[in-house]
């Protein structure tokens, strides 16, 4: 038995893949690499594959995972194999092997990081916006669920939130598991941005080790 | 240059419902420099991503391109509504989905004619694509238009957008075309033409012509040079197992419609039903050895990924070595997690023994397609199989474990009565009182499908016409109260697409004009029920002088010129008319696979007297 974490790219094509359709092309690759996958047991087997974390239809990212129990331990060979069967826009940036009883990295996630490029003088008008919002004592933003509407206090949730002017770009750390989930589109709304889909990217996903965040690919695991 | 490409993936595809369709990247898709492609290829299929992506003869014909290097194959399909709204708005054009490039530059596109209900889409797509829509007033720089597949054996409804067809096997014909192409880029659209028209399986509509006496009677379809054949032959591939067949499948993202491999065990059928089609132009029987499907299969499971491989060919269990390929090619795709599928697997050759294979391998649907419900109605129609037969495979089939059933029927073929249509009722319930002698407790779940017959060119039947809508729709009714005892589900198809594709069917060059008001009226992708508008098309026969239903109603007399008579499909009007007369006097006629029945194929494939009382072509060419 091996168990894998593959940290991996979803870029600009790739982007518009369901969930499903991702995971129906990574079987596929694997299956390609021919990779042995251990196999649930029980009348209805299916493989032990599973992401860190769903990512919206429409958006790309440089900080997905993938976590994955092989039957066989594999050399590093297999794992450029898997890289290279992969279709255009999806890449693999790196893989480690953790012990095998490690809980899923779905159930280790707790914040994601965002991306969005802006324009040239959106920057600047940000700044306040971008101040008013860390300086709120509550954030309610509603959400639909089951065709309720409720309200979520979103402020404790925004863990990091910077105009960076250097490099027009809005930087969003949110809680993404663990304490709750705040989607980037309702903290462009407060900011007053238009959520377009194709503009934020996702950049990585945190665990919490200690009481620090850490990169997937880094934390101590024992 | 506009970058079609930038566009296309960053502006246009985040507004459409499904982009993943769209994108061109899929695994084992080829993309290459166009600039640096010395014959340019768009491969066409007039209707959905989904369907047309699970067509075998597109991935034959992609690979068969692109394995040639200085040549590429590209795909495109209709869009779907929202992408076509877009398309329109914008005046964006429809582009291939490898390089998105807009169909008017590329050299050659070519359409695949599945089913009449696609014709109209085919001059959506055209018009969509910048491509003018007549082949007469195409310009030097536009693509030539090609059309392939079983309506290239009646394709004068569309002879005015073509510039022209392929008969039979493409991968004979399209690699002469190809390099033809290639070697004579200097050459004007006519004189091109002109050269194809010699390469066999090349069909120029522009250079024959209809003729009509004083009152309008056609009389026939002649060439319009002395060095044109009068009857363009059909290509045939004589070695299956030396052809053509693609080592690696696209792989979609999305689910399609048949999302597993396909292996082609064999082309042609031997069983000569008199209704069918492709029984007649995929003549004659040539099989693939189990050696060379079971490498192909390991390959095809290799570069794809699939976990599912299904064999298909018009009726897989009469592969002579049925039995073997199913137990050592599921034995080997076993060890690699692939299933093996056997999909509509007929009754018509289903054994007990391989009931059991199949059952190991993987559950696939059952189906059974007795076609009429009487013996005599069969005895009309040729479907060899004897009651006592279908109801022991049916019992065979439920006790190795299957608990449902599909059946397939047709009503309004020629000589049908009312006894016939209640036959159909009869024949359920011994199919479900077969289960209870098979051991099974309870009742069986029993489909019954049932399909309006549809005449086509080139069969035994061609010179049959639809019976009425009332009375289609009286048959039906006759059925459907009949059945209702039975417990039996009843799917119906609806009278209305049978029609048309009656009235296209079997037309000359006059559906043309029909086939462009439809289009214009804005009628595309008829074979879907959310789509289709009879009250359209029934509006384009009408602008013409012409009404669908005579049309799709029309008997031709058996001396009559036909429309495809100038096409060879290697079948000769003798025979097709000593079979419609058997036909009329419920007389049947034997499988060929052991006596020859002299349909003629043998005479296209080697000039020789058929004959001589052996069967399949005479075997030993085929070995
Ligand atoms: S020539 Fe004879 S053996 Fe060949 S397809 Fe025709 S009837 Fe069958």
């Amino acid at each position: 038995m091996m168990r894998v974490w593959i940290k991996f790219a979803k870029e600009s094509p790739m982007r518009f893949l369901s969930h499903l359709d991702l995971m129906r092309v990574w079987q596929r690759a694997i299956r390609r690499a021919a990779l042995p996958v251990a196999y649930s047991a029980g009348f209805n087997r299916h493989p032990k594959i599973s992401f860190a974390s769903a990512l919206a239809v429409g958006v790309t990212s440089e900080g997905e995972y993938l976590d994955i129990l092989f039957d066989k331990q594999l050399d590093g060979a297999a794992f450029e194999r898997l890289a290279e069967t992969l279709p255009h826009g999806l890449k693999m940036v790196d893989w480690r092997q953790i012990p095998e009883a490690t809980p899923a990295l779905m159930s280790l996630v707790c914040a994601a990081q965002w991306e969005l490029p802006l324009q040239a003088d959106e920057s600047r008008h940000l700044q306040e916006a971008v101040q008013g919002l860390l300086s709120a004592v509550a954030l309610p933003v509603q959400r639909e669920r089951k065709n309720r509407l409720k309200t979520v206090d979103i402020r404790p949730l925004i863990y990091r939130l910077e105009a960076d002017e250097k490099e027009s770009c809005l930087r969003m750390l949110l809680a993404s598991g663990g304490e709750g989930v705040v989607r980037p589109g309702e903290v462009l709304k407060l900011l007053r941005l238009p959520a377009v889909e194709g503009r934020v990217h996702r950049t990585e996903l945190y665990v919490a080790s200690g009481r620090c965040f850490q990169e997937p690919m880094a934390v101590l695991l024992n | 240059m506009v970058d079609y490409k930038v566009k296309f993936w960053d502006i246009i595809l985040p507004r459409v419902q499904k982009p993943t369709r769209y994108l061109g990247n899929e695994v084992n898709a080829v993309v290459k420099d166009l600039s640096r492609c010395l014959v340019k290829v768009a491969l066409a299929f007039p209707d959905l991503y989904e369907i047309g992506m699970s067509h075998l003869g597109l991935k034959i014909l992609y690979s068969l391109i692109n394995n040639t290097e200085q040549w590429a194959a590209e795909r495109v399909f209709m869009p779907d509504t929202d992408l076509e709204a877009i398309l329109r708005d914008e005046a964006f054009p429809l582009c291939s989905l490898e390089t998105v490039t807009p169909l008017a530059a590329f050299d050659l596109l070519g359409f695949t004619l599945q089913y009449e209900l696609s014709y109209a889409t085919i001059l959506q797509m055209l018009q969509l694509g910048g491509v003018s829509i007549l082949a007469q007033s195409r310009g030097e720089e536009e693509p030539l238009v090609v059309g392939g597949g079983p309506g290239a054996f009646n394709p004068e409804p569309l002879a005015h957008f073509f510039d022209f067809f392929m008969l039979g096997d493409a991968e004979e014909t399209l690699p002469q075309v190809l390099f033809f192409l290639e070697q004579n880029k200097q050459l004007s659209r006519a004189e091109k033409l002109l050269s194809l028209s010699q390469i066999d399986g090349v069909y120029v509509p522009s250079l024959y012509m209809p003729d009509f006496d004083m009152n309008g009677c056609f009389l026939g379809t002649r060439p319009l040079h002395a060095n044109l054949p009068r009857q363009v032959q059909r290509a045939v591939v004589v070695d299956l197992d030396a052809a053509a067949y693609p080592e690696k499948f696209v792989v979609p993202y999305g689910s399609i419609v048949h999302d597993r491999l396909v292996l082609e065990l064999f082309r042609g059928c031997t069983r000569g039903c008199r209704f069918c089609q492709a029984g007649i132009i995929y003549r004659p029987l040539r099989e693939r050895t189990p050696a060379k499907l079971k490498e192909l299969a390991k390959e095809l499971v290799r570069t794809s990924g699939y976990d599912e491989l299904a064999l298909s060919s018009l009726s897989s269990g009469d592969y002579s070595a049925i039995l073997q390929l199913v137990t050592e090619l599921g034995i080997e795709l076993a060890k690699e997690g692939v299933a093996l599928s056997l999909p509509s697997l007929r009754l018509d050759s289903f054994s007990g023994q391989l009931a059991e294979q199949v059952k190991q391998v993987r559950k696939s649907g059952l189906t059974f397609a007795p076609e009429a419900g009487t013996q005599r109605l069969r005895d009309v129609i040729n479907k060899n199989i004897s009651e006592a037969d279908m109801i022991g495979a049916a019992t065979d089939a439920f006790a190795a474990g299957w608990t449902g059933i599909k059946l397939y029927f047709m009503i309004g073929l020629p000589t049908e009565t009312d006894e016939d249509v209640e036959g159909i009722t009869a024949l359920v319930r011994k199919v479900m009182a077969a289960y209870k002698q098979a051991g099974c407790r309870g009742k069986p779940r029993v489909t019954v499908s049932v399909s309006v017959f549809v005449p086509k060119a080139h069969t035994p039947f061609q010179w049959a016409g639809l019976i009425p809508r009332d009375e289609v729709l009286r048959r039906h009714n006759v059925l459907r109260q009949s059945l209702r005892a039975t417990g039996a589900q009843y799917k119906w198809h609806g009278v209305e697409p049978s029609l048309l594709e009656a009235a296209l069917a079997r037309g000359g060059r006059e559906l043309c004009a029909v086939i462009a008001s439809a289009a214009e009226l804005g009628c595309k992708l008829d074979g879907w029920d959310e789509h289709f508008s009879f009250e359209n098309w029934q509006q384009a026969f009408r602008d013409n002088g012409l009404d669908l239903a005579e049309l799709a109603a029309r008997q031709y007399g058996l001396d009559e010129p036909l429309p495809w008579d100038h096409l060879d499909s290697g079948v000769t009007k003798a025979y097709l008319t000593k079979e419609y007369e058997l036909a009329l006097a419920a007389k049947v006629s034997q499988d060929c696979r052991e006596n020859c029945l002299g349909c003629g194929m043998s005479l296209l494939l080697e000039g020789k007297d058929d004959k001589d009382g052996k069967g399949v072509c005479h075997d030993a060419r085929l070995d």
